[in-house]
């Protein structure tokens, strides 16, 4: 289920709704919105699938993500050389700038071309971007990879397709928050902490 | 690794003669190796200065330096950009940035020809001729005037020239036989060869005629390299396409990278694999891949005892002792040794392997690098808890291994499994047999006419862009889409990716009412 988000819902950045379905070029020119980046609320179901963490340990997708802490993940793959560096990027600097929060995240990227990333592969690539031991990366069989991907609405027909979309969850059942586009560190550390609180607001009246 | 090692020998013994000879085509010189201050920069990130490049992106996106801030990483090799998803990277060849104006709805946007002067402000202040802002993908680059000047000749030298081996009719292609290769597999992948052709030059799809050149080299390896500068001088062609080797194919490998020449998905049991090449694509890793399976096997095996005495045993000078190096490296990562019991080069013909098992003393597991003649000629089978094969140089199912040693038999298989291959390879079979081309090495054959067919797809994503490090991003792009992948499960390639399938299955013998079948021990392995 993916529901828009309407006018009243309290998030930046809905200036930028219909961004994400026009194309981008480099070299056209940037309109004056803090991001190039659309947001959703959707409801996923995570799929029982194993993967393959960055560390060689197997392990399964939903127990990794349900652990209890709020979850950022993504999809990249390690010779993506154009938007996955950036996507990358944008998890490392939000990592930093959590500061001392950082220890209550949970950081996940999940490979879309996992025979070519294999664990040494990935842990290179996770290294490059200093991840901490809150940030994992997960490889396993391309049949996982793609069954991951497919529930998470970003299978576009092959790893060339895919696009830049982030994914925030406060913690297990509440919805997802889905980012298309290239969002700044800054606005997901916004995003991040606005998430959180209103899922504490939820909590509290329960 | 030891294919590297072969690989840095051969660069100095043959650096002066591709220099040489490099550039004796008008058009290769902006493709051919000496690097320009301006190549530098695009292709490694590093500065005139030696400092590395550094990339700021506006928009509160963190900043990238040397090879990460380079441009090739989006615009690509050949200048022409590329699509990801739903971003574009727009085409930055000198005839795109400099000449024409760029229409509304193209990549370009809508505007006027840059000019040296607002090209330098384009990449320092991301500011296009028009005044307006470059996407905030575009990282700004600092360039002093120096670097911007050499950075914008290379640009310039990126434009889409005349391409050797393409006419407005015809496609002049090459497949290249080294001495060593099996007689019989040459004759098979000839047969299919030429009747693609054919084929494809009788399609209505077909936008040129394939015009095929055979290279066929002669004498010792060292003098390949140069036999090849010579062929190219007197055929010009625009790419190589599939071929056979030995067990040494660095001369041709070297050859297609110095000269900047795609060399496409050739059958060879010991491809090069080199971080940073860029021309040479092939289907798998063949042995090196099968050592990487059998080390993972062995070092599996190895958790459950205390210790475990390993012999391998290769004949010098044939793949498997390219193989035998991986696997010897890949087991003291481990912390396994192995030794190795090597045979005498050129025999086939099983003479000593008998007496080399005899004499190789007690082992827990054998690992076997060898051919069809000697595998038959191995007697009875010594004490042991495993014996691990080579499935390409065993000759896949029709492996002649002695039936008292199929128990014990593992056999890396760097292939889908007989009885899950169907359609990917019943069809070019099928092909075959219309076409009555005898087969004599069917999955050699089969990976030559997927090569064929890889070619052929791929031309109709050119259009007419022959440049050829595009042939290279575009099959990078649309291999995974190609239907008929033969023996493969399935072919990928992406930037910076050689090799099209990635793991394999070890499998085992087992016999059924007389018939001898391979069948997979476990789930396909990427190790």
């Amino acid at each position: 289920m993916l529901r828009l988000l309407g006018v009243a819902a309290p998030l930046i950045g809905l200036a930028a709704v219909g961004a994400a379905f026009s194309q981008e070029s480099s070299e056209q020119s940037a309109p004056p919105r803090a991001s190039h980046s659309f947001m959703s609320s959707a409801q996923y179901t995570v799929p029982d699938v194993r993967l393959v963490r960055d560390d060689g340990k197997a392990v399964a997708l939903p127990e990794e993500m349900n652990d209890g802490r709020p979850v950022v993940l993504n999809f990249i793959y390690t010779t993506c050389s154009t938007i996955c560096p950036l996507m990358s990027q944008t998890l490392a600097q939000f990592d930093h700038e959590l500061g001392a929060d950082r220890g209550r995240v949970h950081l996940m990227s999940i490979s879309i071309d996992p025979e070519e990333d294999t664990v040494a592969r990935l842990h290179a690539y996770a290294q490059k971007f200093h991840a901490g031991p809150e940030w994992q990366h997960y490889t396993g069989t391309a049949q996982a990879s793609l069954t991951a991907q497919r529930a998470f609405n970003v299978w576009r027909g092959d790893k060339m397709g895919h696009s830049s979309v982030t994914f925030v969850r406060a913690a297990p059942g509440t919805p997802w928050l889905r980012i298309e586009g290239f969002v700044t560190p800054g606005e997901l550390l916004q995003q991040y902490h606005h998430l959180l609180e209103q899922s504490g607001a939820t909590v509290a009246t329960r | 690794m030891p294919d590297r090692d072969a690989m840095t020998a051969w660069r100095l013994v043959t650096a002066s003669l591709a220099l040489a000879a490099a550039c004796g085509l008008p058009e290769c010189a902006t493709a051919a190796v000496p690097a320009s201050a301006g190549e530098s920069i695009y292709l490694q990130g590093v500065l005139g200065s030696g400092a590395p490049l550094v990339g700021n992106r506006t928009n509160g996106g963190a900043s990238t330096q040397g090879a990460d801030a380079a441009c090739v990483n989006c615009h690509q090799r050949s200048g022409l950009g590329s699509t990801e998803g739903n971003t574009l990277i727009p085409p930055i060849t000198g005839d795109n940035l400099f000449h024409g104006h760029a229409h509304s709805g193209s990549m370009h946007g809508n505007r006027s020809p840059y000019t040296p002067a607002t090209l330098a402000r384009a990449i320092r202040e991301g500011v296009d001729p028009e005044g307006r802002t470059l996407s905030s993908l575009m990282p700004r680059y600092a360039l002093d005037d120096a670097d911007m000047a050499a950075l914008v000749a290379y640009l310039k030298s990126l434009a889409v020239h005349r391409v050797p081996g393409v006419t407005p009719s015809e496609l002049h292609l090459a497949t290249i036989f080294t001495p060593d290769a099996d007689p019989v597999k040459r004759r098979g992948v000839l047969d299919v060869l030429e009747h693609y052709v054919v084929e494809q030059n009788g399609s209505a799809s077909a936008n040129r005629r394939w015009q095929l050149h055979i290279w066929q080299l002669a004498g010792p390896a060292t003098t390949w390299q140069a036999q090849l500068e010579h062929d190219l001088q007197s055929e010009p062609v625009f790419a190589v396409l599939s071929g056979l080797g030995g067990s040494n194919w660095g001369p041709v490998h070297e050859f297609c990278e110095q000269n900047a020449i795609p060399c496409l998905f050739p059958n060879v049991e010991v491809p090069i694999a080199s971080d940073g090449d860029f021309y040479s694509l092939y289907f798998s890793r063949g042995v090196l891949l099968e050592a990487e399976l059998i080390g993972t096997d062995l070092a599996r095996l190895a958790r459950d005892t205390q210790h475990l005495a390993i012999v391998q045993v290769y004949r010098a000078g044939d793949s498997g002792e390219a193989a035998a190096h991986v696997l010897t490296t890949r087991l003291r990562e481990h912390g396994l040794s192995v030794r190795d019991r090597i045979l005498a080069a050129g025999g086939t013909s099983g003479r000593g392997v008998a007496a080399a098992l005899r004499e190789a003393g007690k082992a827990d597991a054998l690992v076997l690098w060898l051919r069809p003649d000697d595998i038959a000629a191995l007697g009875s089978p010594p004490v042991v808890r495993q014996v691990y094969l080579s499935g390409l140089m065993g000759g896949l199912e029709a492996i002649p291994l002695p039936a008292s040693w199929r128990g014990l038999a593992r056999l890396a298989y760097p292939f889908a499994t007989p009885d899950h291959r169907g359609a990917q390879v019943n069809y070019p079979l099928g092909w075959f047999s219309l076409r009555k081309i005898p087969l004599v090495a069917a999955q050699v054959q089969v990976d030559t006419y997927v090569a064929c067919g890889l070619m052929a797809e791929v031309g109709t994503h050119l259009a007419d862009t022959y440049v050829r490090p595009y042939l290279i991003e575009q099959l990078q792009g649309m291999a995974e889409h190609h239907l008929v992948t033969g023996y493969y499960p399935h072919l990928t390639l992406g930037y910076r990716q050689q090799f099209a399938s990635k793991g394999g299955y070890m499998a085992r013998l087992t016999e059924e009412h007389g018939t001898v079948r391979v069948v997979a021990d476990g789930d396909w392995i990427v190790p």
